[in-house]
């Protein structure tokens, strides 16, 4: 190798430093630009300085971001109540009573608030069950509406002031004294006001309903001797035919009638006893919509049903011209009824007394008076005479009044002349209100003496003849208010505390202090006698009096024509009692599926012919209503319409009870008041008018809906349905879905886990599960509100729900389904409810979908919600096929972070005043806007019931553990309770062939099965194409599966079974007994 | 190494541009002080940008409700919205990755601004995912961030949200990397021509390049590099926003069809918007001899592509629904075309499928005004073919009980706006402020592609190879090249 180098120049050859140097440079000199540069000092900032700058604003972000919300903190008691443990509820007897309303309750209180209503099972009227109303009457404790203390003129007064200035003026009175009032259903008020007659002597009594039962009344009276509605015992009952009567909604006493109905309609295996009903109606009620025949006919068919029914059960009668459909199914209905005397039951709901009096004379000709129908249990209440009504208005306006006390009623808003009944009270000199609120007649009275709530009262309650139920106060009186009666007795001079005046009535009669304190504690008890009226009860059960004289007067009324009004009660709002109650206000109708208004109802075929429209989602959904005028009786209101079917071209229902201008709450004005178009003349008021003109007013109207209606084309399994006879046949006929899939390899081949084993760990411990009888569930929304009331779902108005954004955790889905060969124009569809809830899927797809992993699933079978990881990205409901998860669009109830951010634009419905939030339940997390929130199963419950049993070292017992809305449901219809317990309920439910999921084709294993709806009506041959909805037959395929499978529904079989068995095997099963341990303080004492 | 050049390729630069008249093109605007009509094009996106920013801070005050969404369809313009600004974003990825792997030399163009576009469309979009949220305070606990203050719980993997959070992160962070990678040269070259202030600035953001052949060769091998992590992205991103829906089981959104449907029609909408921002920033800014008529046809070529693969997809699903006898997939997309929202279907159907059809003729393709109308009208198309999949599939899933319709609020029409306004304010501030034309890029391909190298390059080709002569009369010849595209663009 040799040593010889090359080299270019000589700096390379002498290498030296500079050199070295110059040679990493790419250029020989420097870049002009580099030397600017450095001259500019601005030499590019390094790595490191941009590393300090980002760790300083992280940081400095970090330190920002995570100040904290502000603490409110609770106090503890100084001294604590001896029956008070936190966070331990306690119960007590009580009674839900409203006019005519009427409810035996279990008050549910924590730290002495009552905050929810459960039905009292001890009671042999209502029987644990409950209603809407029942349930949402908590919500009016806490109403910022109520009048806090009396008022004289108009300015704030003291008890003692007032009972001395109106004793003195009450003396002074010359003219006649008026105790105008609803019907008075309690013995002890009444002694209340004999003792103020006694002080008075010209004192007397007028009891105005405003959707009175006077016609009833009056052809009670004619028939029987007794001025009364005597008792219904549809339990026994084979056979029922309601015209025109809503007994399951509105009419007397739905509750009792619901649970007594029901009882009648729940089939299994075992019990294929079932009613058979049928409905003649002119507007769609729930108990039409439970009928297994039901006919709309004109509100003027009425009679012409009545009379075709006397003439073809008793004989002889005039000529009823019906529709050929209607008078087909009359003739089953007589034939039916014929069958079965002594065990059937017609009732009518007509204020007709013609209509009344034939109803009184079949069903006596039938045999029903003493079995299903019975005076000696006649109902105390519905005392109110429209006549009588009438005379004082005339003598109020002829100055013959000298001093009017009016009790909860409200004529200036629901008399149909209130014009004329404001008038006449501005005659009289004293007048004085017991109203709990400045209401519509309120404003015009000189006196205001605010009556106490019912939880805040003591009464005894009269609802049946013997059969007595008491009130005691849970929570001492929010308000400067007192008990009406116990004003009465201050203005009479006695001055006892009304709690006291009760017990020393009843004490004596009882026997003793024991007895009493039973009788608080059960909150219902029994006497011989009505009351404290000695009499003896009523007997009339014979027919005295003469149909002759109502057939041919009705086979006149029903030759009128014109488009015709039915006015009706609705089963929340009533005659507008409950119109401040927003949960009532918020509960939809269980037909129309709209809340918070009033509307005319019309047929497809009425509103085509007139081209009015209702904003249909498939033709026209930003449309919104068209409205309309309707003029009756020289009055016009106008309503927006909404197209129903079941009702007769040319007939327009309407609900009363809405149009309050004085509620209490303005977001409560809502709907219009259609009290004005009856015609108060005559012996009773006429609620089915005739010769009705209507026009159409606007349009565009929003109406607040929760289901929009459009027609289904094809063919979707959600409800399953059979006839009784294909039952008894066959078991699981119907249940398209549950026989589908009761072929385990099938199933097995199909819905293949990629998770095996996964679903095994909910086969230990607790798995629970519901199950929802679409058969017995009668749609009267109890359960909603019931749901709402426990769980602190939020109200959010109107405008909200027109929006689609309501919160409701649980819903009543209505379905119709129709033949169109027979039934062209949509006049007797019939109607299915299905109640939606969460679902609690075993392979639930809102979980996998949350990135927060907010929704997630327990080991007990819940899917459950973590509120405070849900940052709302409305995924997991979006990816619900059931649509059952609620978003918190706004901040309803005060718990945000963002303190005052509903000054500005308040569009939503809020309950975050201090008074309102009281009604609360502390167990459930109140949620906060911007997460996500749904059915829990009431896991609150669920938590109590398993610390009770592990307190006391057991298992947990089958229905120890109730959901709210299984508790509120007054026919039973929801079952709940722990998939693995071979013992419980639940368990026997989803292995009954009626069975189905919801949804099961794709496969998200709910926890929520379904029976199938029965119903008890000749089977349709060829009517096959179904135009609103339409169950798919698999009779072909099913078949086999269903006989084979026998007893197993789709999802079980033997192997399963004997699974659980095992497991359950400890497991000793009992009778629910949800009373004992829950209103267990003996002394039951409020406060 | 001679150049060849293929007589059927057209100059991609015209105007016998030298590299010192690129520089003063397209570096000049910058320096210059900012015309009227910009002025006023500024003041009005950023006045509606502004308008969309009270709209947003008046959701997260008031809540979620202020929108017209409900308890049936949970998401609508907020997602539709995000969907389509993602898939705006394509373009630019597409530009500057796969077509610089492919060495398609027309990029160079519109590559910058396609992928600034990218970033400030992944802007937008980005603002959905934030505001449609209940509780955005509560946003980072989408973050699998530790230490992990959520005790024993993370994210839910499983959930498609949570891979596009990854998914769309990665996205901006790449993209911004890619764009900016090739800004530094251009921003050196300013950096150079700029004085006292300024020059601070763009030194800063030069990253004290100085154009060494080491900086160069890091510059291309860090190009190809994002090209390489770029490629699959532009087809995963729009993939795993797909993977939203496609995962889910609501019919309508449960599509396998999916992935490869979102990315064709993301790059669909993605050349629609670079065609209408470049048709109008060619024209302002005189960039008619860098971005001319044979980049917009290229560009309508994909869109002719695309639009198709977006059409044959829509022609799938419908077969597909009946195919499967499903009566919720049946139903789903029978009330898509038919029910309350068949105008959206049939405006996604127009303007998607039948109006880019008429790209099939070349003189269409070449009209600049047939192209701005179409990018506009397919703009359009591709918003409601997201509004249709996402609104109208939760309109009218399984429970007929909870179908509804859905209705905007003002609230979600502003912000929807102002989102335009932010995108084009971004896209404003930065044509001022940095060169709106890759700078070195187009220099690069100056001496391949410019209109009198390749005249030089064929006139030494027909001088030694006589048998050329011919093609010339073909009209791809030589020596009319140049004046040839001049008539054009008068001509336009």
């Amino acid at each position: 190798m040799s040593n010889k180098k090359y080299w270019k120049g000589f700096d390379e050859l002498q290498n030296d430093s500079e050199f070295k140097k110059s040679k990493k440079e790419e250029f020989a000199e420097e870049l002009p630009i580099t030397t600017a540069l450095k001259r500019e000092e601005t030499v590019p900032s390094g790595r490191r300085d941009f590393l300090k700058v980002l760790g300083y604003s992280l940081t400095a972000a970090t330190v920002a971001a995570s100040c904290e919300i502000p603490v409110r903190k609770a106090i503890p008691y100084v001294v604590k109540p001896e029956e008070i443990l936190p966070g331990i509820a306690n119960y007590y007897a009580s009674s839900f009573v409203n006019g005519n309303d009427y409810c035996s309750v279990l008050v549910k209180t924590r730290e002495g608030r009552p905050i929810k209503i459960e039905g009292n099972k001890l009671s042999k009227i209502t029987k644990g069950g409950t209603s809407a109303r029942a349930q949402a009457s908590v919500v009016s404790l806490y109403d910022n509406a109520r009048l806090k203390f009396p008022k004289a003129g108009g300015k704030r007064i003291t008890w003692p002031d007032f009972d001395n200035a109106v004793s003195r003026e009450l003396g002074a009175v010359n003219k006649d004294i008026v105790i105008l009032t609803d019907s008075i259903i309690s013995p002890s008020t009444k002694k209340a006001i004999q003792a103020f007659k006694n002080r008075y002597s010209r004192t007397r009594v007028v009891t105005y309903d405003a959707v009175s039962k006077s016609g009833m009344l009056y052809a009670n009276e004619k028939s029987f001797g007794e001025r009364a509605i005597p008792s219904y015992s549809f339990d026994k009952a084979d056979v029922i035919v309601s015209v025109d009567c809503d007994f399951l909604g509105s009419w007397v006493s739905p509750i009792e009638f619901a649970v007594d109905y029901a009882k009648t309609r729940k089939v299994d295996i075992d019990n294929t006893r079932m009613s058979q009903h049928f409905q003649f109606e002119p507007r769609v009620s729930i108990t039409g919509a439970n009928a297994d025949y039901r006919r709309s006919i004109k509100p003027s068919e009425v009679g012409a049903v009545m009379v075709a029914l006397y003439g073809q059960i008793v004989g002889g009668g005039g000529s009823a011209n019906l529709k050929p459909a209607v008078a087909e199914t009359v003739k089953k209905a007589a034939l039916a009824l014929n069958s079965a005397k002594g065990k059937s039951i017609l009732v009518c709901g007509s204020n007709d007394p013609d209509a009344q009096m034939l109803c009184n004379a079949i069903n006596s000709h039938l045999g029903n008076y003493g079995n299903t129908i019975d005076f000696s249990k006649a109902y105390t209440g519905f005392q109110g005479d429209d006549v009588k009504m009438q005379e004082l208005v005339t003598q109020m306006n002829n100055n013959q009044i000298g001093a009017i006390l009016i009790n909860n009623v409200n004529p200036a808003y629901s008399y149909p002349q209130a014009d004329s009944f404001i008038k006449g009270l501005q005659n009289v000199s004293l007048s004085i209100s017991f109203s709990d609120r400045e209401d519509e007649t309120s404003e015009f009275v000189k006196y205001l003496a605010p009556d106490n709530h019912y939880l805040e009262s003591w009464n005894d309650v009269e609802f049946k003849k013997g059969q007595l139920s008491l009130v005691q106060p849970t929570i001492a009186p929010l308000f400067d208010t007192r008990q009406m009666p116990e004003t009465l007795l201050a203005l009479s001079g006695n001055n006892f505390a009304f709690g006291s005046f009760i017990e020393d009535n009843w004490k004596g009669r009882l026997g003793g202090v024991d007895a009493w304190n039973k009788a608080l504690h059960d909150g219902v008890f029994e006497a011989s006698t009505g009351g404290f009226d000695e009499s003896p009860m009523g007997s009339g059960n014979t027919f005295t009096g003469s149909a002759a004289s109502a057939v041919t007067s009705l086979t006149n009324k029903a030759k009128v024509g014109g488009v015709e009004l039915c006015l009706y009660e609705n089963n929340t709002i009533g005659d507008g009692k409950y119109a401040n109650n927003a949960f009532l206000q918020e509960t939809p109708d269980p037909i129309a599926k709209i809340c918070w208004d009033n509307y005319a109802i019309v047929s497809p075929k009425t509103a085509d012919k007139n081209g009015w429209t209702d904003g249909s989602l498939m033709r026209s959904p930003t449309k919104g209503s068209d409205i309309i005028s309707v003029t009756a009786n020289g009055k016009t209101v106008e309503l927006p319409i909404t197209i129903q079917p079941g009702l007769q071209e040319d007939v327009i229902a309407v609900a009363v009870g809405y149009g309050r201008t004085k509620p209490g709450n303005e977001n409560c004005t809502v709907g219009k008041n259609v009290y004005p178009l009856l015609a108060a003349s005559g012996s009773a008021l006429d609620f089915n008018i005739s010769n009705v003109t209507v026009q159409r007013a606007g349009g565009g109207y929003k109406m607040a809906q929760t289901q929009t209606h459009h027609t289904i084309d094809d063919e979707r399994e959600i409800i399953n349905e059979t006839t009784l006879d294909a039952y008894k046949a066959k078991p699981n006929s119907g249940n398209y879905t549950g026989q589908k899939y009761s072929d385990e390899h099938w199933v097995d081949h199909h819905f293949v886990s990629l998770y095996p084993g996964h679903d095994e760990s909910l086969n230990q411990g607790h798995h629970w599960g519901m199950s929802v009888d679409l058969n017995t569930c009668i749609g009267c929304a109890a359960c909603v509100v019931a749901c709402s009331v426990e769980n602190n779902v939020p109200i959010v108005g109107q405008l909200q729900v027109h929006r689609a954004k309501e919160m409701h955790w649980m819903r009543i889905d209505r379905y119709y389904s129709s033949h169109p060969e027979t039934d062209p124009d949509f006049e007797h569809p019939e109607i299915a409810f299905q109640p939606m809830m969460c679902q609690h899927c075993d392979n639930a797809p809102c979980e996998n979908v949350c990135p927060v992993n907010a929704s997630n699933h327990s080991s007990e079978g819940l899917n459950q919600m973590a509120y405070n990881r849900c940052i709302g990205t409305r995924y997991c409901a979006n990816n619900c096929p059931y649509k059952v998860r609620r978003f918190n669009w706004f901040d309803y109830t005060g718990t945000d972070s963002f303190y005052g951010n509903s000054i500005l634009s308040n569009d939503e419905f809020s309950m975050a005043d201090n008074l309102s939030r009281m009604v609360l339940n502390p167990d459930v997390t109140v949620r906060s806007r911007g997460v996500m929130e749904k059915c829990t199963f009431c896991v609150q419950n669920l938590q109590t019931a398993k610390l009770e049993a592990k307190k006391a070292g057991r298992p947990m017992k089958d229905g120890e553990a109730k959901t709210a809305c299984q508790t509120g449901c007054p026919t039973n219809a929801i079952e709940f309770g722990d998939l693995n317990d071979s013992e419980s309920a639940i368990y026997k439910k989803f292995r009954d062939p009626r069975a189905y999921d919801l949804l099961a084709d794709i496969h998200v294993l709910s926890s929520v099965k379904y029976l199938t709806m029965i119903r008890n009506k000749d089977e349709i041959e060829g009517k096959t194409e179904i135009k609103e909805y339409k169950p798919k037959h698999h009779g072909d395929h099913g078949g086999g599966h269903g006989d084979g499978h026998g007893g197993h529904d789709g999802h079980g079989g033997d192997s399963h079974g004997a699974d659980h068995g095992k497991k359950g095997g400890g497991h000793g099963k009992k009778g629910h007994d949800n009373h004992g341990a829950d209103h267990g303080k003996d002394d039951g004492h409020g406060h | 190494m001679s150049n060849y050049a293929s007589p059927v390729r057209d100059p991609l630069i015209t105007g016998n541009k030298t590299y010192s008249d690129i520089t003063e093109d397209i570096i000049g605007p910058v320096e210059k002080a900012p015309g009227l009509l910009f002025v006023l094009a500024l003041m009005t996106s950023a006045t509606v940008a502004g308008i969309g920013v009270c709209a947003i801070l008046w959701t997260i005050w008031k809540g979620i409700g202020v929108w017209g969404e409900n308890k049936t369809i949970g998401w609508a313009w907020d997602i539709t919205n995000f969907v389509w600004w993602v898939g705006i974003g394509h373009a630019g990825t597409l530009i500057s990755a796969i077509l610089l792997l492919f060495r398609q030399k027309w990029r160079t163009g519109v590559n910058r601004s396609a992928e600034a576009m990218t970033i400030f469309a992944v802007v937008c979009a980005g603002i959905f995912p934030l505001i449609h949220m209940g509780r955005i305070w509560d946003a980072m606990f989408i973050f699998p961030y530790w230490p992990n203050t959520r005790g024993p719980l993370w994210p839910n993997f499983n959930s498609p949200l949570l891979w596009d959070v990854f998914a769309i992160s990665t996205y901006l962070t790449v993209s911004l990397l890619f764009w900016y990678t090739g800004l530094v040269p251009d921003m050196a070259t300013i950096r150079d021509r700029a004085k006292g202030f300024r020059r601070r600035i763009y030194s800063a953001l030069s990253f004290g390049w100085q154009g060494t052949a080491r900086q160069w060769q890091r510059f291309e091998s860090i190009s190809l590099v994002l090209a390489g992590i770029s490629t699959p992205l532009v087809l995963s991103v729009h993939s795993v926003v797909s993977f939203d829906f496609a995962t889910s089981v609501i019919p309508g959104w449960h599509t396998t069809i999916f992935p490869p449907y979102f990315v064709a029609g993301a790059i669909f909408s993605g050349f629609a918007m670079v065609l209408t921002l470049m048709l109008v920033a060619r024209k302002i800014m005189h960039l008619e001899d860098y971005i001319t008529l044979n980049h917009i046809e290229s560009m309508n070529k994909v869109i002719l592509m695309t639009g198709s693969i977006v059409g044959v997809a829509y022609l799938t699903e419908l077969f597909m629904a009946w195919y499967s006898g499903s009566v919720y997939e049946q139903g789903a997309f029978y009330y898509r075309a038919l029910g309350p929202y068949w105008w959206s279907y049939a405006a996604m159907m127009t303007c998607n499928v039948i109006s880019p059809q008429i790209f099939w003729f070349k003189k269409m393709r070449r009209s600049i005004a047939v192209t701005f109308i179409m990018s506009i009208f397919i703009n359009i198309g591709m918003w409601f073919e997201r509004f249709v999949i996402i609104g109208t599939s939760l309109a009218t899933d399984y429970i007929p009980s909870s179908w509804l319709y859905y209705q905007p609020t003002w609230v979600e029409i502003f912000i929807f706006f102002g989102t335009l306004g932010i995108f084009m304010t971004l896209f404003l501030i930065f044509c001022k402020f940095a060169p709106v034309v890759a700078v070195a890029e187009v220099k690069s391909i100056l001496k391949t592609s410019g209109n009198q190298y390749l005249e030089k390059q064929r006139e030494i080709d027909r001088a030694t190879q006589p048998y050329y002569e011919g093609r010339s009369v073909s009209g791809g010849g030589a020596g009319s090249i140049a004046g040839a595209h001049k008539m054009k663009d008068k001509e336009n």
